[in-house]
Order: structure tokens, then C-alpha cells, then sequence
């Protein structure tokens, strides 16, 4: 079918391209030597704090900086009056670097200070008196364009920051003679880049001019758009990048954080550093931009696509950044995907009183693709075809011109699909639908889609190009010099690649510089998947020119004409001359300087996308090529639960010729793993325009037990005007996984999910309508605690300067002493100290007292009775680590693998866990379905009281926790604990639940217990009496735990809704219960 | 309070100004150790994965004070003069690592477990991969450099 490109041949021949040698940076990164912007550290550097705007909309009515200057330790203050007033941004200048005025969302910045170290920066910050008057606010897309909206800037009427529309072609003809017309409404959601490194600079002033150390992925369009914040010249502006710890497209220099560092600095004179909190990463960086998108599609009867319309409104957020561009990468890219013949769209960019959006890997096309790809989905279910014909059927080809003038040069679109199916084994697995089958037992379906993305793309200007300069050192090894930078996807490590392959030069010879703009020329960086095509072709020019001065200053040499010599590995010599006659590189390249009028070979090559700068509508070929993908998934969906259980992704991407297959099959891997967290696990719950918990408690990330089988395949393929036929890959692995993983839904279950994220509890509700149709929403409620208090006063999180004494005490008698001279806090592992430091602010106690010392809480043993005890001090990883936990008390083993890991089991005692009573934890709740009992110790003395008379009548401010017993189980008894974690939000979990049954001789029910956590404030205990005496089978179970469901009394908040956590608390008390008695039989046999 | 452990060998005292100082701050700021990286500051990341003890913990959550006499491990304290740990080695070998911020993490969940079980189970592996976030790599050639530094310290001590 394909038949092979004779230009493949010679991609087989090369030395250098193609192979996986040794990344750049694979030894600093393994042994913690790369240094990452907060590892700088300069002489006389202060750190820096922000305060935050609490409010969606306010108007800055007084500002008081007095107090918080005055404190010891202080060197700088800075509000919006003392910067430039300028304001600035990449398309749409409209941010200030602090706030002139207004504040527009919720972690607008306002005011900042540098001081001696980051715990009196806070305080300080703590100190700015802000009185605000609170302005109605536009929270969401309707509420912006609802007519008499608020405006979120005066100077955008109707909260449009950006509009535009085309029709090209007939679309009312290609609708006209449509036989099968889909269509449908699709919403995505903000996703954050979550980089594990988070935004940050030092930023030091020498004179008037400013280096900032920043961990941007765009360090000259960084410069350019500081040097205006900062009010000074560009060539003031020295931008140095660090070693950059993720950027994802977060990183390219739309926020504040680095602007905010210089103007410390320059106010202190002294160095500066700033680095963003996680926190203040979710609250003030530019997370992916939702999208509402419409779509409607024609096709004829045969499959053939006639039409396509979109209607697509964007939440810009606050300020504009990127956001103008993604609006129109996610409106007309697309079309370069499928043969259309006629589209037609209006998209519009929205203000809101929401945190800024921006780039994020894919920039507009994975919102594009949750819609599309779903709606050809839709179509093929239409017309009765299986999608992989119809999308095959329709795939662009090499030649093809989109709707937009996008030039299709090397495609394998067609191969790539083939490759997928064939992983995934589409044919053999994809079975025929029974649409109204009922769906009792989990169900597996398949799904499909494709995406395509540019190699760079004119946005800035008509200009997408890039430079380098190849110097061949008097040594002979090279050194690349290109400001382009590596944000860890591996583009340092192709560009040498591409140099040595060009100089024929061994990998190793050729060395590579870090971007620092007082040095490189001018380029734009990390962006658009463009650095293999765009800066690859740049550095291969640089080097073949570098190649020519060699093989001429060698023609001197050797008195024969350049023509008839070669470079290889290292050394130059006549073409078919043999090993003797060859000289090493370097070699010929000084013998070319130390002579008269000598001169270094230094290659110096450019090159500009071939692309053409998009109208105000969006007509232009953007790229010079196009990648693409296709990409399949097999799910396994649990009516039950609606949990879905990723089995397969299979990724066939078409990136021309791959330079290093290691990196290559990374992006593509990463690339999925990130589609995967936006489709499924990467969401806030939110309260007046701002995340309740902006942590990553909340935003959980895909780990790596939730990663599938993930094949990835690269089509055979060469682009011409690629660098050694390359063209680019760091966005497409995940542009379409949302909508690939919706069809495997929507195959397996039937359930078409419309609304990123796609959650259990929508495909549960879906599936079991009756079971919600008595639901009554209960009204939402602002969140409360010390952490909100915080957050909702706009200030940092993290420590304040404070001192507790900490004591080791050495018997129970003289911590309980310590606890009642009063303001003393006990600590064991000391986790919820550490944590409450970090998400208030403002620990509790002057005293910390730890327990850990004590030697009879340290008592571990199983007695002679079989009864186990436990010290509070006792660290939960021990559970895990004694063989006759997991035989004789399988619940706690069970609980154990629900808190996760070592890292945090190791952490966790028995003293720190029982003594809180939160039924929402792991351990006391097991302890529960076990009938264990507590011994506390006061100053009245100790007692000892079963655990569940604990949860009922909690313990006294002044008691401690001194052990826990639970008995050896009586003989066929069996017991297990169950942690439902609807989206892996930590801490607390939708639901917990663990059981306990003990059975006759005979089998019959001797004594069977269940117990609930999380769904209510003290935990559900059920004592199944009615059990007693009576065979069991998985049937009377169930019917036993059904009021559960009325005993509940859960929350709605981000683990679910209250409706749905019933109906998981009854599921699970159900699974407890059933793996308790199955377990109780196999003992007894 | 002066308090005293070893890192990575060497016996250190450090003045612990407050009582409830983290010890991912005292490796960072007072020991100038900065391969142990500061992700979350709530346990969640893992990117300050040390090992205390023989085990991993988390230390943005560990309180400096409770570390007095104990043996602490960081990325710093893995490679030789001569040859990187052979989990450093199977991380470079399978190229399992991008942008690199949550490698030493990774790195020393890896050495925790295999110093414990020189032989784990596929799910062992997982569970240990699955205590530090990577955004990068979709975790699948971390996965294989587990399985290839057993391999590497299996043909060291053979």
C-alpha cells in the first residue's frame, strides 16, 4: 500500500541520527548535580513573597506597605506604583506586573517583598493592609457574555478579547447534500502543566542592567516582553536559562513571577530569588484553556465528509497571554486532518474574573480533538460504520491543501492508523454492539482518533526561524552555539545529533550551549514542537558551512580539491582513501588558524519555516510541515463503580525521520500520560473563582500504577525540507487521548461523556439514572478551615518565622505532663505539624513534644494469645512488613496498601493515625471492623476502651494514645478493607470501608461486622446480627449493607457528590463484606 | 537545638533554629544539598524522596529534629568517584528521565526498595515507581530502569 520512499535508504546509512546515544544531561540529572532555578544560591540573595488578590473583581481602595517594610529583616517592598505602569503580554498587552487598580482573579498579584529569608518575606506580605471593594465578577463563560456581564477590562466591550470567523467553501451546499449530519457540544476544562519544578527566577542588577536567571522555555520572547514590564531597553535584559524542570508550554513567559523578581531586585540592590510555590503555581500561572466547542459534520451515506461547522467560545481568563493563538490553533488546525471540502467557523475569546489561560502542550488542539474526534465517533455509529474505515477513508495525503491553506508535504496518516489498529488488534478485539444490552459486569470497548500539529508556527511576527553557529574547536570537537534551550524533552541532546551527523563527528565530540541572550542570537524557543524542524535545520545549515571551511582549509592541507575529501568520525581524508590517509579534525582545524592570516572554522546557517503568517482569520499555511497521529484504546468500564480501568494506548505517530528513538518514544509516552490526566484525573472544585484546594492534594497526577500498556509505533516517513527528513513531536502524543479514551467509553458502556473531566461518578449517573432521580443538590458552601482563612486573605502559603521548642519525651507520664501545662502539641511522625505549616501558615503549639522516644510506645508484639498490640509510636510500614498481619488481620494489610506508599507508611504511626479519629483514615478504620481497643493515658491516669466507644465519645484534650490490641481473629474468620478513591485525591477517600466475618462449622454466619468511613462524622458501624445463624452468599450480603445508604451522611466536594458517595458507600461496604466472607471459607478449607 | 545524624556517610550537626524545621530545608539550605528537590510541601510529589533509616520518606514532611541520630541518604550520597549506583546507571542506560526534576526522587525510591528486596515483584516495582510523580516520561522507561538496575547489581555480584 505504502510504498517505501527510496529517500528511506538513506536514513538507514547515517552514523549519528537515528541511534540513542546518551542524553546531554542524563548524568548531572541522575546524581542531583543539574541545578534548577531554586537551587541558585548568590551572595547577599534575598527571597521574595507575593501577595495575592483574595477577590475574583476588586477595586484596590487603599494600599498600606507601612508595617510590613518596617520589620526587621525586610529589603524591599513593591506595588504597582512603583513599576513602569505598563502594561504588557505576547498578543494583547493587558497585564500589569503588579496590580494598578483592579484586580481581576483571584491571585492577581499586588504587592511583593523581598526579605532576608522566605519565612519573614511571608510574615511581611502577611503585614500589607489591601482594602478592597468588591466588584460582581464574571466566573464562568455564560456569566461573561451574559448581557450588562461585568466587564473584566473597560476596554474589551462584552469580555471579547478576541474574535474571529471564516467560510471557505460552500458549507450550506456540503450540509445540503449530506445523508448523515452529526452534531453535538464539547467542554473542556482548565488543566495546569503541573511541571514538578515551578516557575521561578533570581533575578541580580549590575548598573542598569538585569540578569534573570529563569527557568522559561523561551528565553529571548521572554527578554523582550520583561524588558517592556520592567520599562527598560531589551538589551538591558540579560535572560539566562537554568536547567528547566518541566514546561509543558507553562514556562514561556506569560506570567509575572520573573518580572515581580527583577523589580525586588532592583528596589533592594540585591539578588533576588523568586520561585512560586506549588500553590501559587495553580492560583497564577496559565493553565490549558476550555473550550465550549460545537461542531456539526455532513457526510455522504458511503462515509465520505461533506461539511464542517464550529462554534467554539474560549475562557481566556483574566489576561490574554497566548491565548489569541491557541483560539485560532484550535479552530482551523484540524482541517488539516481530514479531506473537507468546506468549513465554516466563529470562535471568540472570552474575559472572565478567572485565572489567566495559555499555552499547554497541544495549545488549542486538544480541546479541538475532545470535540471532533468524538463527533466523527457519533458519525461513524451513524452511518452504521466502524470508525477506523470512516476516519481512513477521509485521512489527508501527501498534497493535500486544507480549507486554510495548510500544505500537507509528508503524510503518513493512513500508516499511522494501520500501526495503531494493528497494536491494539482493533480488528480481532472490536465486537459487534448490542446497543441495549444491560451492563451488569465490567465491559471493555475500543476507541480511536487522530490529531495533527505544525513544526513551528508564525505567531510572533512574520518570522519562525532560527540560527546557530557551529564552532569546530582547534581540538576537533564542535561546539554548537544556539539559544533554542532544553526543557527536558531532549533538544539539546537531537541538536548535536544533527550536528555531528552533518560534521561526521563522532556524538561525543560535540557540545552544545545553554541559552543566555547577552551570547546566542536571536531565537524563540521551546514552542510549537518546532526546535527538530526549525532549530534542527538552522543548526544543520550552521554545520554544513562549518563541514565546508573544514574540507577546504583540508584541501590546503592535503593539496587535493575539497570534492575528493571526506569527514568521518572524526577524521578527514580522501573519499575512498584508506585509515592512513586520514588526519584527525583537529588537526586540520588548527593547523587553519596557526598559520598567516589564520582563522578559526566557525559555520554559521539559519533557516525560516516555510510557512506562511496567518490572517486576522486564520488563512495560512502555518507550518512548513504537519505531524500526526493516530492513536487507539481499549478501556474496561465497572457499571458498578463507573471507575474506567485504561488497559491499552497505542500511539503511531508520523514525525518524518526519528533523530534519537529513546526521546522520541518519551514524548509520545509523556505526551499520553498528561492526555490522560486531562481526561481523567486533573480537576479543582472551585468557590468564587478559585480552587478550593489549590494543592496537589486536590489535583492529583496520573502515577505510575494507573499507566496502561502504552505501545508507540513511528510510521516509516521523510520530510523533505526536514533536517535529515525530520520533523517534530513534544505535542502530539497528546492531543487526542481525551477523545480516544471517550469513544472507549462510549464503545464499552455506551455513555457519551460531553464534560472534561470524564469521572466515575458521570459514566455511574449515567448508567443508573433511578438511583439519582430522588437527588436533591444540596446548595454548595463556602470551604472553611485555616487553609481557606489563608487563601481567602490572598496570602502565601508555607512557614512564618516561629520557634517551637522541641523536646523528646521520655515516659508517657512526662509527655502527658508536658501536654497539660498547655500549648504543646504532640508529634510522632510529625506529618500533620509539617502539613499544617505549609497549608496555614500558622502552626499551633510552642511546644512540639515527640513521643517517638518513648520506649514502651514503641512495643510491637504478637502474644502468646495471638493478640497483636501496638505502641503509638509504632510506624505503620511495620504492618506491612510482618507476615502475620496478612494472615491473621487482613484488613489491616489491606488499609496498609490504601495509604499508599513506603515513603508515607514509614511516616505514619499508630498514635498519629488512631489518635485524631477520623474515620476517614486507613488504619482506625480497620482497627474498627476488628473490635480493637485503645489505651489512652491522662492526667487522671489510663484506661483502655474499645476503639468504637473512642469514635463515640472521643478523647480528652489531655489524653494520649499509648497502644492499640486487637485480638486474633476466632477460627474461619476472615476480614479486608476497602479504600475508594474516585479520582486519587489525597488524604481522605470517597469512601472507606472494612469488614469482618467469622463463620460456623457448618458455614453458616457465626458473627459478621462493617464499618464505613468518610461518608459520615463518626464512622458507620454495622453489627450484622441478623446474620447470625444463616448461610451466606454474596446476595444477603448486599442486602444486609443496604441502609448504608440512608445512615450516610456525606459531603458533596471534590471526591464526589453526596448522591454518589451513598450509592459507592453501600458498593464497597458490599466488596468488604463479600471479600471478609471469602476469605473466612478459604481459611477454612 | 544542635541536632546530629549522618548524611550520606558523614557526621554532621546542624543548629535547628525552629523546633519544627523541615529537613528537606536543612539539606537544601543549610547543607547546600540541593539534588533532594522541593515539589509540593504536602507529601504528595515525592520529588524529596530521601531514605532515613534504610526507608523512604518524604522530607518536606519530615521534621529536621526527629532526624537526631539518624542515617540520612540523598542523591548526592549514591555515586562512587569512578561509576555512577547502578540505579543512576539504569536510569541513564534506558534514558528514563526528561526535564529530571523528579529523578533523584525516583532514584532513591528505587534504591530503597531494591536495598530492602534486591528481587521484587512487577507489582513492587509499580507500587515504588508510583511514591514520585514524573510529569515527563509516562513512567514506562523508569519502569524499565528498575528492572535494569536489578539486572546491573545482579551481573555486579555475580
Amino acid at each position: 500500500m505504502n510504498p517505501r520512499d527510496p529517500r528511506l535508504a538513506q536514513v538507514d546509512s547515517f552514523l549519528v541520527v537515528g541511534k540513542d546515544v546518551v542524553r546531554a544531561d542524563a548524568v548531572p540529572k541522575v546524581t542531583g548535580a543539574a541545578q534548577y532555578v531554586a537551587d541558585l544560591h548568590l551572595p547577599g540573595m534575598l527571597h521574595a513573597a507575593v501577595l495575592r488578590s483574595p477577590h475574583p473583581h476588586a477595586r484596590i481602595v487603599s494600599l498600606d506597605t507601612a508595617a510590613a517594610a518596617a520589620m526587621p529583616g525586610v529589603k524591599a517592598v513593591a506595588t504597582g506604583a512603583d513599576t513602569a505602569k505598563r502594561k504588557w503580554g505576547a498578543f494583547r498587552p493587558d497585564l500589569y506586573p503588579l496590580a494598578i487598580g483592579k484586580v481581576r482573579y483571584v491571585g492577581d498579584e499586588v504587592a511583593a517583598v523581598a526579605a532576608l529569608d522566605p519565612e519573614t518575606a511571608r510574615a511581611a506580605v502577611d503585614r500589607i493592609a489591601v482594602q478592597y471593594e468588591v466588584l460582581p465578577a464574571a466566573l464562568s463563560l455564560d456569566q461573561a457574555l451574559a448581557p450588562g456581564a461585568p466587564l473584566v477590562h473597560e476596554d474589551a466591550s462584552g469580555n471579547v478579547a478576541h474574535q474571529f470567523s471564516f467560510e471557505r467553501g460552500d458549507v450550506e451546499a456540503g450540509f445540503k447534500a449530506s445523508d448523515v449530519i452529526v452534531e453535538g457540544t464539547w467542554e473542556s476544562a482548565r488543566q495546569w502543566h503541573t511541571a514538578l519544578e515551578t516557575i521561578g527566577c533570581v533575578a541580580r542588577w549590575d548598573n542598569d542592567r538585569v540578569t534573570m536567571w529563569c527557568n522559561t522555555q523561551t528565553p529571548f520572547l521572554a527578554r523582550g516582553r520583561y524588558a517592556t514590564a520592567l520599562g527598560v531597553p531589551e538589551s538591558q535584559v540579560r535572560v539566562v536559562q537554568t536547567e528547566v524542570g518541566g514546561g509543558f508550554g507553562g514556562k514561556s513567559g506569560d506570567d509575572n513571577a520573573s518580572v515581580i523578581c527583577a523589580l525586588l531586585a532592583r528596589r533592594s540592590g540585591r539578588p533576588v530569588k523568586l520561585v512560586h510555590t506549588r500553590e501559587e503555581e495553580f492560583l497564577a500561572s496559565h493553565p490549558r484553556m476550555p473550550m465550549r466547542y460545537w461542531v456539526r459534520l455532513g457526510f455522504r451515506r458511503d462515509g465520505r465528509i461533506l461539511a464542517k461547522e464550529i462554534k467554539m467560545w474560549a475562557d481566556n481568563g483574566a489576561y490574554t497571554g497566548k491565548s489569541q493563538a491557541i483560539l485560532g490553533a484550535a479552530s482551523v488546525r484540524h482541517d488539516a486532518l481530514y479531506k473537507y471540502p468546506c468549513v465554516r467557523g466563529n470562535s471568540t475569546l472570552v474575559y472572565t474574573n478567572l485565572v489567566p489561560t495559555g499555552a499547554f502542550r497541544g495549545f488549542g488542539n486538544p480541546s479541538a480533538d475532545w470535540a471532533v474526534e468524538q463527533a466523527w465517533d457519533l458519525a461513524a455509529e451513524k452511518l452504521h460504520m466502524d470508525v477506523f474505515d470512516l476516519l481512513r477513508m477521509n485521512a489527508v495525503d501527501p498534497g493535500d491543501v486544507s480549507p486554510h491553506n495548510h500544505r500537507i508535504t509528508s503524510c503518513e496518516l493512513k500508516q499511522c492508523m494501520d500501526k495503531a489498529a494493528a497494536l491494539i488488534r482493533w480488528k480481532e478485539k472490536r465486537r459487534k454492539k448490542a446497543p441495549d444490552r444491560e451492563i451488569k459486569e465490567p465491559a471493555r470497548g475500543l476507541g480511536m482518533g487522530c490529531s495533527v500539529h505544525v513544526n513551528g508556527r508564525r505567531s510572533f511576527g512574520d518570522w519562525d526561524g532560527s540560527s546557530a553557529i557551529v564552532r569546530v574547536n582547534e581540538d576537533g570537537r564542535a561546539t554548537v552555539i544556539t539559544g533554542e534551550g532544553e526543557i527536558g524533552q531532549g533538544n539539546l541532546t537531537v541538536l548535536r545529533q544533527i550536528a555531528a551527523e552533518e560534521l561526521g563527528l563522532p556524538y561525543e565530540h560535540v557540545d552544545i550551549t545553554r541559552p543566555d541572550t547577552d551570547l546566542q542570537s536571536h531565537s524563540l524557543g521551546a514552542l510549537a514542537s518546532r526546535l527538530t524542524y526549525v532549530a534542527g535545520n538552522a543548526v544543520k545549515n550552521a554545520a554544513t558551512a562549518a563541514a565546508r571551511q573544514l574540507l577546504e582549509a583540508a584541501a590546503e592541507q592535503f593539496k587535493r580539491p575539497a570534492s575528493e575529501l571526506t569527514i568521518l568520525n572524526g577524521e578527514i581524508g580522501p573519499r575512498n582513501g584508506s585509515e592512513t590517509d586520514f588526519r584527525p579534525v583537529g588537526a586540520v582545524a588548527r593547523a587553519n588558524i596557526y598559520k598567516p592570516g589564520g582563522q578559526p572554522i566557525v559555520g554559521v546557517g539559519s533557516f525560516d519555516n516555510p510557512s506562511e503568517f496567518p490572517d486576522h482569520n486564520r488563512y495560512g499555511n502555518e507550518s512548513g510541515a504537519y505531524n500526526f497521529i493516530a492513536q487507539a484504546a481499549e478501556v474496561e468500564v465497572d457499571p458498578a463503580t463507573g471507575e474506567v480501568k485504561l488497559l491499552e494506548i497505542a500511539s503511531a505517530v508520523d514525525c518524518g525521520t526519528v533523530i534519537n528513538p529513546a526521546t522520541a518514544v518519551g514524548q509520545v509516552q509523556g505526551g499520553v500520560m498528561q492526555g490522560v490526566g486531562f481526561a481523567m484525573t486533573e480537576y479543582f472544585d472551585w468557590w468564587n473563582g478559585m480552587p478550593t484546594d489549590p494543592q496537589l492534594k486536590d489535583y492529583p497526577l496520573p502515577g505510575a500504577a494507573m499507566v496502561p500498556k502504552l505501545h508507540v509505533a513511528f510510521a516509516d516517513s521523510y520530510e523533505p525540507s526536514g533536517p535529515f527528513g525530520a520533523k517534530g513531536l513534544g505535542e502530539i502524543g497528546l492531543d487526542a487521548v481525551p477523545a480516544v479514551i471517550a469513544n472507549a467509553i462510549a464503545d464499552a458502556v455506551g455513555v457519551r461523556i460531553h464534560e472534561l473531566p470524564i469521572t466515575a461518578e458521570k459514566i455511574h449517573r449515567a448508567l443508573h439514572p433511578g438511583l439519582y432521580a430522588g437527588e436533591k443538590p444540596a446548595a454548595p458552601a463556602a470551604p472553611r478551615g485555616g487553609t481557606w482563612a489563608r487563601l481567602s486573605a490572598g496570602k502565601p502559603s508555607g512557614a512564618r518565622p516561629f520557634s517551637p521548642e522541641f523536646i523528646f519525651a521520655r515516659t508517657v507520664e512526662e509527655a502527658v505532663q508536658l501536654l497539660a501545662e498547655g500549648d504543646a502539641a504532640l508529634v510522632a511522625g510529625g506529618m500533620s505539624h509539617a502539613l499544617r505549616r505549609e497549608r496555614t501558615g500558622f502552626p499551633q503549639a510552642k511546644r512540639l513534644v515527640s513521643i517517638m522516644r518513648i520506649p514502651e510506645l514503641q512495643e510491637f508484639s504478637i502474644d502468646a494469645r495471638g493478640m497483636l498490640r501496638a505502641g503509638a509510636a509504632v510506624r505503620q510500614q511495620v504492618f506491612s512488613e510482618e507476615p502475620r498481619v496478612k494472615e491473621r488481620w487482613q484488613a489491616i494489610d489491606d488499609a496498609m496498601e490504601g495509604v499508599g506508599h513506603t515513603r508515607i507508611r514509614h511516616m505514619l504511626t499508630v498514635g498519629g493515625s488512631v489518635g485524631p479519629l477520623i474515620g476517614g483514615f486507613d488504619l482506625p478504620l480497620a482497627f474498627l471492623a476488628l473490635d480493637a481497643r485503645v489505651t489512652v493515658a491522662g492526667p487522671r491516669g489510663r484506661r483502655t476502651l474499645s476503639l468504637e466507644e473512642a469514635f463515640q465519645k472521643r478523647f480528652a484534650k489531655d489524653e494520649m494514645v499509648v497502644a492499640v490490641d486487637v485480638d486474633s481473629p476466632p477460627a474461619r474468620s476472615g476480614s479486608s478493607f476497602y479504600k475508594y478513591m474516585a479520582r486519587r485525591v489525597l488524604e481522605i477517600p470517597t469512601v472507606n470501608t472494612a469488614a469482618r466475618v467469622s463463620l460456623n462449622a457448618d458455614g453458616t454466619c457465626a458473627a459478621a461486622r462493617a464499618v464505613v468511613g468518610a461518608v459520615s462524622w463518626k464512622p458507620i458501624v454495622l453489627d450484622l446480627e441478623a446474620l447470625a445463624g444463616r448461610p451466606v452468599s454474596e446476595k444477603s450480603l448486599r442486602e444486609a449493607v443496604q441502609d448504608v445508604r440512608a445512615r450516610a451522611e456525606p459531603l458533596s466536594d471534590v471526591r464526589g457528590s453526596a448522591a454518589y458517595k451513598r450509592e459507592m458507600a453501600v458498593e464497597f461496604t458490599a466488596r468488604a463484606l463479600i471479600t471478609a466472607w471469602k476469605r473466612a471459607r478459604a481459611e477454612k478449607a | 537545638m544542635l541536632i546530629k545524624f549522618r548524611i550520606n556517610g558523614d557526621p554532621v550537626e546542624v543548629n535547628v533554629k525552629p523546633g519544627d524545621r523541615l529537613l528537606v530545608d536543612v539539606l537544601r539550605e543549610d547543607l547546600r544539598l540541593t539534588g533532594t528537590k522541593h515539589g509540593c510541601g504536602i507529601g504528595a510529589c515525592g520529588t524529596c524522596t530521601v531514605m532515613m533509616d534504610g526507608y523512604p520518606i518524604a522530607s518536606c514532611l519530615q521534621l529536621a529534629a526527629m532526624c537526631d541520630g539518624a542515617d540520612i541518604r540523598t542523591i548526592e550520597g549514591l555515586a562512587g568517584t569512578a561509576a555512577l549506583h547502578p540505579v543512576q546507571q539504569a536510569f541513564v542506560n534506558k534514558s528514563a528521565l526528561q526535564c529530571g526534576i523528579c529523578i533523584p526522587g525516583h532514584v532513591m525510591a528505587a534504591c530503597a526498595l531494591l536495598e530492602k528486596n534486591p528481587d521484587p515483584s512487577e507489582e513492587e516495582i509499580r507500587a515504588s515507581a508510583d511514591s514520585v510523580y514524573c510529569r515527563c516520561t509516562g513512567y514506562i522507561r523508569i519502569l524499565e530502569a528498575y528492572r535494569e538496575a536489578i539486572a546491573l547489581a545482579r551481573s555486579k555480584s555475580a
